[in-house]
C-alpha cells in the first residue's frame, strides 16, 4: 500500500528521550512538527509518557547518568515497541568516542532498531528512519 | 585609547595595594588583557580590591590547570574593555584554596566545579557538594588531572575495561 | 526531611518540548510556593575539555561546535579566536564579517526558536508553530553557505571555511527583509498580547543589584536592567565597526526577558543585514597547517553568544593539541540568579521562569516536589507541569 494509506492506517506516537546530546538532534526532531515538515500529518505525535509510546527516538551519546534512566523508561513502554537512535552520537558515540562519561551509543544500553545517521541528521531523514521501521517491522 | 592606560593603572594599582612581594608575575600581552600571578593568601585581598575600587565586581569564570607539581586556578574577572585574571598557584599535595563566594556571590558554582573536576577544595565554601559528577562516581578521581587518561578513567569509575 | 535520595530532573521540558535535557532541581515547597531549590547539573557532562587534551586543533574545531547544537557556531568561533590568538594569525577582514554574519544569524535563529519555546510553555502553540515555520528563512540561508542547518562547521583556524558568493547577497538580503517584518511582528505580539503578558509579568523577579552580584550574563542579565553586552564592552570581531543597539528592560522578570529576546532579534536582522551590504573583500582564510605545533601560551577570549557571555581559555605547551582547554557556556553563569528567582514563586511558575533564562541545558521530563506540610515527596513529568501552570492560570488561581 501507498506511504499515505499506510500512514492513515497506522499512526506511530513517538516519545523523545535526550541523552546527553548536544541539542542539534533535538531542534531537528522538534523542527518536525512544524509546519515545513509537519510529522503530524502522518499521524505520528510527539508524545511526553512512555506508556503511550510506540516509537522511542533517542538522540545524544548518553551520559553515564543517564544509563539507568534510559533503560527505566524503556521498561516503561508498551510492546510492541521500537528503538531509533538519531544522529551520530546515539548511533556510536559521535564526535564524543573516547570521553570519560560517555557510555558511546544507545545500543549499549538498549537494543536498537533503525539508526538515522547525520550530524544532525534532517528533518525529513529522521522521519524516513521512523516510517521505514515500521514498515519493515510489517505494520 | 584611555582604556589601555586605565588597564595598566589597574594592575599598578593593584600591585601596590597587596604588596609587590607578593606579586609572582604579571604580564599585558594585548590591549584588554592583564593576567597576574600572586600568592594564594593574598587572594582574597586581590579580588576584595578589584571588585570595590576597580569596578571589576563582575567574575566571568575559575579555570583550573594541572601542572604536574602545582594546580594553577585563574580567576578570569571583566569590565567593558579588559579581562583580568589573577592566577594562583596551589601545591599538589594540599590542593584547598580559600573560598571567595561572600566576596563574589556568583563564584559559588565555579568553585564546586573546580572541586569535582580538579580536586581544589574552597574552604569556607558555604555547600561544597558534588555539581558534575554522578553519584557513584568514586571519591578522590578528579578527572581533569594529567594522570588519568580517558581508559583509566573509566576503569577507576567502572571497575572494568572499556573497549 | 531527608531529601537526599530522589532522583528527579526538571523537564526545562517546557522551554524546549523534545529537550529533555537532564538537569536535576530539587524543589522544597510548602503548598503552592517554592521554598528552596537546589541545582544538579551534570546529566549532560560528557567529558569534553578532557578529550579535547587528546585531540588536535583541527580535529577539536568539530568538538566544541558540539557542545551545544544551538550556540554551536559561537562555540566553534570563539575557540578559532583563542587558538588564533596563540598562533599569532590575524584573519583578513572579510573573514570576520563572514564569522559575524553566521554569528548573527545563528542568534536570530536561537531567539526565535525561544520565543515559540515560550509561547509553547505558556500554552500559546499557535505562536510557535508560526515562530518555528519562520526560523525556517534562517535555517535556509544557513544551509545554502554552510551546508548544513545545524553544526554548520564555519570556521577554520585562520578564517572561515567557505565564501558568500556575491550573486546570492541579494537573495539572503530579501530573506533578512521578511524576516525583518515577521520579527517586528512578534515584538508587537510579544509586548501587548494579553496571555503572555498575564503568565510572564511579575513572575521570575530578579533585582539588578542581585544580579550583578550573581554575576548574570546575557539577555537575563539585561532583562533585569544590567547594560552589559560584550559585543559593545568587549569588542571582537567586526563589532567595533557595526552600530548596533544594546536592548534593556527594567521589570527584571520573564516579561522582560520576552522583550529584551525580542528587541534583539530586531537588531540582529539589522546586524546581519549590514554585515552583508559592508562585505570587504578579499581572502577569506590565514594559512594554518594541521599538524603544525601551535606556540607556548595562553588566550582568553569572551564573546556574546545568545544566552550570554561565553567565556574560553586556552594554554598551549607547544604541542599540537591543547594542553588545557575550558569552555564555560553561559547558562551556567546564569544557574544562581535562576535560584534566586524560582524561591518565593508559584510551581505554576516554574517552567516558565525556567524558560526565561534560554537554558543550554538539557533537562528529563521529571520533577520532585517536597511539601514540607506533607510527608511524601511527589513527582510531575513536564507536561503535567507545563498543563498545572495553564489550568492554574485560567483558573484565576492566581488572584
Amino acid at each position: 500500500m501507498g506511504l499515505v494509506t499506510w500512514a492513515r492506517t497506522r499512526s506511530p506516537w513517538l516519545i523523545h528521550f535526550n541523552g546527553a546530546a548536544c541539542n542539534a538532534c533535538d531542534i531537528e526532531i522538534v523542527a518536525a512538527l512544524t509546519p515545513r515538515y509537519d510529522v503530524e500529518r502522518f499521524g505520528a505525535l510527539l508524545k511526553g509518557s512512555p506508556r503511550h509510546a510506540d516509537v522511542i527516538v533517542v538522540s545524544g551519546s548518553i551520559s553515564r547518568k543517564l544509563k539507568s534512566r534510559l533503560k527505566r523508561i524503556y521498561e516503561q513502554m508498551p510492546e510492541p515497541k521500537f528503538v531509533v537512535a538519531v544522529g551520530s552520537c546515539a548511533n556510536t558515540g559521535g564526535t564524543f568516542q573516547d570521553c570519560y562519561n560517555v557510555m558511546e551509543g544507545v545500543d549499549k544500553v538498549i537494543p536498537v532498531n533503525a539508526y538515522v545517521v547525520g550530524c544532525p541528521p534532517k528533518p525529513e531523514a529522521i522521519l524516513d528512519g521512523v516510517v521505514k521501521l515500521l514498515k519493515s517491522a510489517g505494520y | 585609547m584611555s582604556y589601555v592606560e586605565e588597564n595598566k593603572k589597574t594592575l599598578e594599582r593593584l600591585v601596590e595595594a597587596i604588596g609587590k612581594e607578593n606579586v609572582i608575575d604579571s604580564k599585558i600581552p594585548k590591549d584588554r588583557r592583564v593576567y597576574v600571578t600572586i600568592k594564594t593568601d593574598k587572594l582574597r585581598d586581590a579580588i576584595t580590591f578589584l571588585k570595590e575600587k576597580e569596578g571589576l565586581f563582575h567574575l566571568a569564570t575559575i579555570t583550573g590547570i594541572d601542572l604536574g607539581e602545582e594546580r594553577e586556578l585563574n580567576y578570569h574577572l571583566n569590565r567593558p574593555n579588559l579581562i583580568f585574571t589573577i592566577k594562583v598557584r596551589i601545591p599538589g599535595d594540599k590542593p584547598v584554596v580559600p573560598s571567595i563566594t561572600d566576596i563574589i556571590g556568583g563564584a559559588v558554582l565555579y568553585e564546586r566545579e573546580i572541586n569535582d573536576l580538579l580536586g581544589v577544595f574552597p574552604e569556607g565554601h558555604p555547600n561544597p557538594k558534588r555539581l558534575l559528577m554522578t553519584e557513584e562516581w568514586p571519591e578522590g578521581v578528579y578527572p581533569l588531572l594529567k594522570k588519568w587518561d580517558v581508559k583509566s578513567l573509566r576503569k577507576a569509575v567502572d571497575g572494568e575495561e572499556w573497549t | 526531611m531527608d531529601m537526599s535520595g530522589t532522583e528527579f530532573s526538571i523537564p526545562i521540558g517546557p522551554q524546549h518540548p523534545a529537550l529533555k535535557e537532564p538537569a536535576s532541581f530539587l524543589f522544597k515547597v510548602d503548598g503552592e510556593v517554592v521554598v528552596d531549590v537546589e541545582p544538579r547539573v551534570g546529566y549532560n557532562h560528557r567529558g569534553i575539555e578532557k578529550a579535547m587534551e587528546a585531540r588536535t586543533y583541527i580535529q577539536n574545531l568539530y568538538l566544541t561546535e558540539r557542545v551545544c547544537g544551538i550556540c554551536s557556531n559561537a562555540h566553534q568561533t570563539l575557540y578559532a579566536m583563542n587558538v588564533e590568538e596563540v598562533a599569532g594569525i590575524i584573519i583578513p577582514p572579510r573573514a570576520k564579517y563572514l564569522r559575524t554574519f553566521v554569528h548573527e544569524l545563528e542568534r536570530i535563529h536561537s531567539h526565535l526558536l525561544w520565543v515559540g519555546v515560550a509561547a509553547h510553555e505558556i500554552g500559546f502553540d499557535t505562536l510557535f508553530y508560526y515562530v518555528w515555520r519562520d526560523r525556517e528563512i534562517v535555517l535556509d540561508i544557513l544551509e545554502e553557505i554552510s551546508g548544513n542547518r545545524v553544526n554548520y562547521a564555519w570556521n577554520a583556524i585562520g578564517g572561515v571555511r567557505r565564501d558568500i558568493p556575491s550573486d546570492k547577497i541579494p537573495k539572503f538580503q530579501k530573506a533578512l527583509d521578511i524576516l525583518a517584518e515577521r520579527t517586528k511582528y512578534y515584538t508587537k505580539v510579544a509586548t501587548t498580547e494579553a496571555t503572555i503578558a498575564n503568565r510572564a509579568s511579575g513572575v521570575g523577579y530578579c533585582s539588578k543589584s542581585d544580579m550583578i552580584r550573581l554575576c548574570g550574563c546575557g539577555p537575563h542579565a539585561r532583562a533585569s536592567g544590567v547594560n552589559k553586552d560584550t559585543r559593545r564592552d568587549n569588542p571582537y570581531l567586526a563589532y567595533d565597526e557595526i552600530p548596533f543597539n544594546v536592548i534593556t528592560a527594567e521589570s527584571g522578570d520573564v516579561l522582560g526577558n520576552v522583550v529584551v529576546r525580542v528587541g534583539e532579534l530586531v537588531e540582529s536582522v539589522g546586524i546581519a543585514k549590514y554585515v552583508l551590504d559592508h562585505l570587504p573583500d578579499g581572502p577569506i582564510r590565514e594559512k594554518f597547517n594541521p599538524l603544525q605545533k601551535v606556540p607556548e601560551g595562553e588566550a582568553t577570549n569572551m564573546i556574546e553568544a545568545q544566552r550570554g557571555e561565553d567565556i574560553h581559555y586556552l594554554c598551549s605547551k607547544g604541542d599540537n593539541k591543547p594542553y588545557r582547554y575550558k569552555m564555560r557556556a553561559p547558562t551556567l553563569a546564569n544557574i544562581p540568579s535562576l535560584i534566586l528567582k524560582l524561591k518565593g514563586g508559584y510551581i505554576a511558575d516554574i517552567p516558565i521562569v525556567l524558560a526565561g533564562i534560554d537554558p543550554c541545558f538539557s533537562c528529563t521530563d521529571r520533577m520532585v516536589f517536597v511539601d514540607e506540610s506533607k510527608d511524601n515527596p511527589w513527582d510531575m513529568t513536564s507536561e503535567e507541569l507545563r498543563k498545572y501552570g495553564i489550568r492554574w492560570y485560567s483558573n484565576g488561581l492566581n488572584k
